[in-house]
């Protein structure tokens, strides 16, 4: 066994650290890699076109009814629960409020309202059939599907109806207000680079806040790398959407669904016990809280994004009709499995499962304009979900992995793991060449499996070593 | 002394369960500031009294009178024994692996001001604190998932440390956790009890308890047999208190083992738990001879029934290395039909969870693992299915009103019959038994008995899994005691003594 060690060289070690961390925490990362490899397929069948900025502007409006499901849905599955009900309960709700405003000469506050009174009052029935009577989710928001269809077709009476209040004009199809310099938009432009500037500025305070309290933070080479990461995909949308129209009313709701669910979700005590019941709810039960209201208020929360996203499809495509909310469910827990949250509960992130829904938007937006037949489409959709489900169970058990420790262990161990290998490949030898004759063979088998589990505890000891243990073994 | 300096003092608890007095009468007192360890054998009631104390049995579910602080208290849950600052710390830890550490600290009581906004930064400060407390120095935002459970451990002690704790209890700590970590928390028992926490534990290790405890209460059968104050307490007593009870004559006579050729055999078996990181099975070297009866002896944790769960097929998915021998055969069994097709059968411990289709008949319940034998081209013959129900509940004696009951609707001892006649139908010549009379009343255990005597006397060779010395002192030919994980001993029938296996069973 060696003593003294050489000292890594520090661009490998760069990389190493990088590939370390991506490795340990590859959850995390799933719908980045997707998106990347999806965005760069369609760029390059399309010649540029899918990631021009029509497309680009177009795909994002697309996307926003179902960004919005998924980030209600991310809470749902969190909880282990599901809900199949909120593709129709969003139909019925768009055309509940299209139906008052339209037909009914009702005005538009009063529509919104009485029908977050009714979703809230859904809600709260799912809510408390799953949490208390103990109704499978599965079941309770199956009969919710049908039941909001029927609603659905009574509501618009079977017929589809045109929208032609300014309200949903502005919602649907309206942009921000833009001020072009040379075809930019400057108003879109500077406001990117200014959320830039506030997330590079908060990170810097919140490193120097933790390491004067003494805390951890990740290591420089990780934050540079990442920070780098999200300023240019950042600035890649920012002058995109500025090349065209702008941020649309479309856009700006589904950011700010998501801003308010993720500071929901991260910074309130309500948002992080969802969490915590969901991850284990016997433990979060001991500790304090109450499972059954935290179960209740997703369902409402849910039902109340459902509202949201139905008012906006149905101002998107400017009508109500009987023919919405099939599939939207399905694509809201689609983008949030996409979105790495795991079936079992627990692991769920607000801002990846919107990362999800425009995963699924760009397939469904990319083959379109790249011109492949549309019976294709949901094929490759359910291939990609398939992916990122059997993604979701295999790295489940992944145990962090340290490669710099790997590599010093390796230098270290050297002599003992090729004495063990070399012993197993002998053991396993002479097993096979006593075969061939009539001895017996219970002292081979001995020997084979003595060598064996020599063999893998070294490897596992290799496996398992960080950069720390060496420290005072490396040569100066 | 005086009350005063009891911080709490339990009079005469009695909880039933149905059938059984899981405490009888218990009368235990702990001093300020001590280091009071409760043990006893499995099943002894250790853990039952401390769910009294902390309110997970809530008040009026058992009789007695719980004086915390001078004052009668009444917990009708968890929370309120919390408030009075009496945390729980269970076997199966209360945390959350997806969370952060710091979270995980402040889950149910967080920093936050009146809407609900939680303050990071504060959390992760008190957090640190507490973490250094108890002497753990990890990153504050790894997942709780991604650490050991020594650390785990620690963190909930940090967490107990969070909600103000007065009375700390701890249920077998240091089961799960390897040298190292058990020592570093029995320091830092040491150290909070200089900070005046005053701590119950529940443990199995002796050394530990002659190490750290200032009193002791011994269990057995849901009583208080002694108390022991510190200079009192020794390895040997408190051992003869825990098994003191005659071996009752239930056992039935079978002629002395004389020998025969060794049909299976472990070698240097190891099982490895990736998620614990630590080895579960380590280094197990067990023989089985031809009509023998071995017993494998250990407390709660010490890997016996992981044992038998990694040689059967490896069913908790563990990394198994070293080499199984089945007729002077070199075998890997890889999924439990492989091992069922070399003759092992294994009987599990939980015959509710692992072993019965509640739901189903007996016939079903008997056919399950051989459907071979009864069907031809995929195709079941219910004939031969009632056939051969009716030959075991009658070779079994399984009181039944019929061979269609459903197995929800008999006796425990009854079920277990049909665990056993599942497993004869395989016609295995190792069975391995684990627990075989858990739960089941003396009656049906003396005709359990007689079944294992009747299949050695045919040749088959048995392995018997229990917690109960005396099952093991009276029906083995042999003895293997494991402690967490390492064999520790092999005693013969004539040499082994309740003592001695309890003694080796207890320190490593």
């Amino acid at each position: 066994m060696k003593n003294e060690i050489k000292k890594i060289n520090p661009v490998l070690r760069y990389f190493y650290v990088i590939i370390s961390m991506f490795r340990t925490n590859i959850r995390d990362y799933g719908m980045y890699i997707a998106l990347t490899i999806v965005f760069l397929i369609f760029a390059i069948m399309t010649n540029g076109l899918f990631l021009g900025p029509i497309n680009f502007t177009n795909l994002l409006n697309q996307t926003a009814y179902v960004a919005v499901l998924a980030v209600g849905m991310t809470l749902v599955i969190v909880t282990r629960q599901i809900d199949l009900s909120v593709g129709y309960l969003g139909a019925f709700l768009g055309a509940y409020v299209v139906v008052s405003v339209e037909n009914l000469h009702g005005s538009i506050p009063l529509a919104l309202f009485s029908a977050l009174l009714i979703t809230v009052f859904v809600g709260i029935f799912k809510g408390f059939f799953v949490a208390k009577i103990k109704v499978p989710s599965f079941v309770i928001t199956l009969a919710g599907m049908f039941i909001f269809k029927g609603f659905l077709m009574l509501m618009t009476n079977n017929r589809t109806i045109p929208t032609s209040n300014e309200f949903f004009n502005k919602i649907g199809v309206g942009y921000l207000s833009t001020a072009k310099i040379g075809g930019l938009d400057m108003i879109t432009f500077i406001m990117g680079i200014l959320i830039v500037i506030l997330i590079v500025v908060s990170s810097i305070l919140k490193r120097r806040k933790n390491r004067k309290l003494g805390i951890e933070n990740e290591s420089k080479q990780i934050y540079i790398t990442k920070t780098l990461f999200v300023i240019f995909v950042l600035l890649f949308i920012a002058f995109n959407l500025a090349s065209y129209r702008g941020v649309s009313y479309l856009l700006l709701i589904t950011l700010v669904v998501m801003l308010v669910y993720f500071f929901f979700t991260t910074k309130t005590t309500l948002g992080r016990r969802i969490y915590a019941v969901g991850g284990n709810p016997e433990a979060a039960e001991l500790s304090g809280i109450k499972v059954t209201t935290i179960i209740i208020i997703v369902f409402i929360s849910m039902g109340i994004l459902a509202l949201i996203s139905g008012v906006m499809y149905a101002s998107y495509v400017q009508n109500t009709s009987p023919n919405h909310g099939p599939f939207w469910e399905l694509y809201a827990i689609a983008a949030t499995f996409i979105g790495g949250a795991s079936a079992s509960g627990g692991i769920g992130k607000i801002v990846n499962s919107v990362i999800g829904a425009v995963v699924i938007m760009s397939l469904k937006n990319g083959m379109a304009l790249a011109g492949f037949d549309s019976n294709i489409e949901p094929i490759v959709l359910g291939s990609v979900l398939l992916m990122a489900v059997v993604f979701d169970i295999y790295t489940r058990n992944i145990r962090p992995v340290d490669l710099v420790g790997m590599y010093y262990a390796k230098r270290k161990y050297a002599e003992e793991y090729t004495k063990a290998k070399q012993n197993l490949k002998e053991a396993k030898q002479k097993l096979a060449s006593a075969k061939k004759t009539d001895e017996p063979l219970i002292e081979y088998e001995y020997e084979l499996t003595n060598a064996k589990s020599q063999y893998s505890r070294i490897k596992n000891k290799i496996r398992s070593s960080n950069e720390e243990d060496y420290q005072d073994m490396i040569k100066v | 002394m005086s009350e005063n300096e009891k911080i709490l003092v339990m009079r005469s608890i009695t909880k039933t369960f149905p059938g059984v007095r899981a405490l009888d009468e218990v009368d235990i007192h702990v001093d300020r500031g001590e280091i009071h360890f409760i043990v006893g054998e499995n099943g002894a009631g250790k853990s039952t009294l401390m769910k009294v104390l902390s309110g997970i049995y809530s008040s009026g579910s058992y009789s007695g009178d719980i004086v915390f602080n001078g004052e009668i208290k009444h917990f009708s849950g968890i929370k309120d024994s919390v408030k009075e600052g009496i945390v729980i710390i269970n076997q199966e830890l209360a945390l959350f692996p997806d969370l952060t550490v710091y979270e995980n600290i402040y889950v149910g009581h967080e920093v936050a001001n009146k809407q609900g906004v939680i303050d990071w930064i504060e959390t992760k400060k008190l957090a640190k604190k507490y973490l250094d407390i108890v002497g753990l120095d990890v990153n504050l935002d790894s997942l709780v998932r991604s650490l050991g459970v020594g650390k785990q451990q620690l963190i909930e002690i940090a967490k107990a440390l969070s909600q103000d704790v007065k009375l700390l209890i701890l249920d077998e700590p240091t089961a799960a956790l390897n040298e190292n970590d058990s020592e570093n928390l029995l320091n830092l028992l040491v150290e909070l009890k200089k900070k005046g926490i005053t701590s119950i534990m529940i443990s199995h290790k002796l050394r530990e308890v002659e190490a750290v405890a200032d009193s002791l209460t011994i269990l057995r059968d849901g009583k208080v047999i002694t108390r022991m104050d510190s200079d009192e307490i020794n390895e040997h007593e408190i051992i003869r208190h825990m098994v003191g009870r005659q071996i009752d004559d239930i056992f039935p006579e079978r002629p002395k083992f004389k020998g025969g050729k060794v049909v299976f055999e472990t070698i240097h078996f190891n099982a490895y738990d990736r998620n614990l990181n630590r080895y579960i099975v380590n280094d197990a070297n067990i023989k089985l001879k031809e009509g023998e009866v071995v017993g494998l002896s250990g407390l709660m944790g010490a890997g016996r029934t992981e044992f038998a769960h990694s040689v059967f097929g490896n069913i908790d998915e563990y990394k198994i290395s070293g080499g199984i021998i089945v007729n002077e055969k070199h075998v890997e069994f890889s999924h439990p039909q492989a091992a069922i097709k070399h003759g092992i059968a294994y009987v599990s411990e939980d015959r509710k969870k692992d072993g019965l289709i509640l739901g189903e008949n007996i016939g079903q319940n008997i056919c399950l693992s051989s459907l071979k034998k009864i069907s031809k081209n995929g195709i079941l013959n219910f004939f031969k299915q009632s056939f051969f129900a009716k030959k075991y509940v009658k070779d079994l004696d399984i009181k039944t009103p019929s061979i269609y009951q459903q197995l929800k609707n008999l006796s425990g001892g009854n079920q277990q019959k049909v665990q056993v006649a599942k497993w004869l139908f395989a016609e295995p010549k190792i069975l391995i038994l684990d627990e075989p009379t858990r739960g089941i009343d003396v009656g049906a255990k003396y005709e359990i008995y007689t079944i294992i005597n009747d299949l050695v006397s045919k040749g088959m060779s048995i392995l018997i899994i229990s917690s109960e010395l005396p099952e093991i002192l009276g029906m083995c030919d042999r003895i293997y005691v494991i402690a967490e994980g390492l064999q520790t001993a092999e005693f013969d029938k004539e040499e082994a003594t309740a003592e001695k296996i309890m003694h080796k069973a207890t320190v490593v």
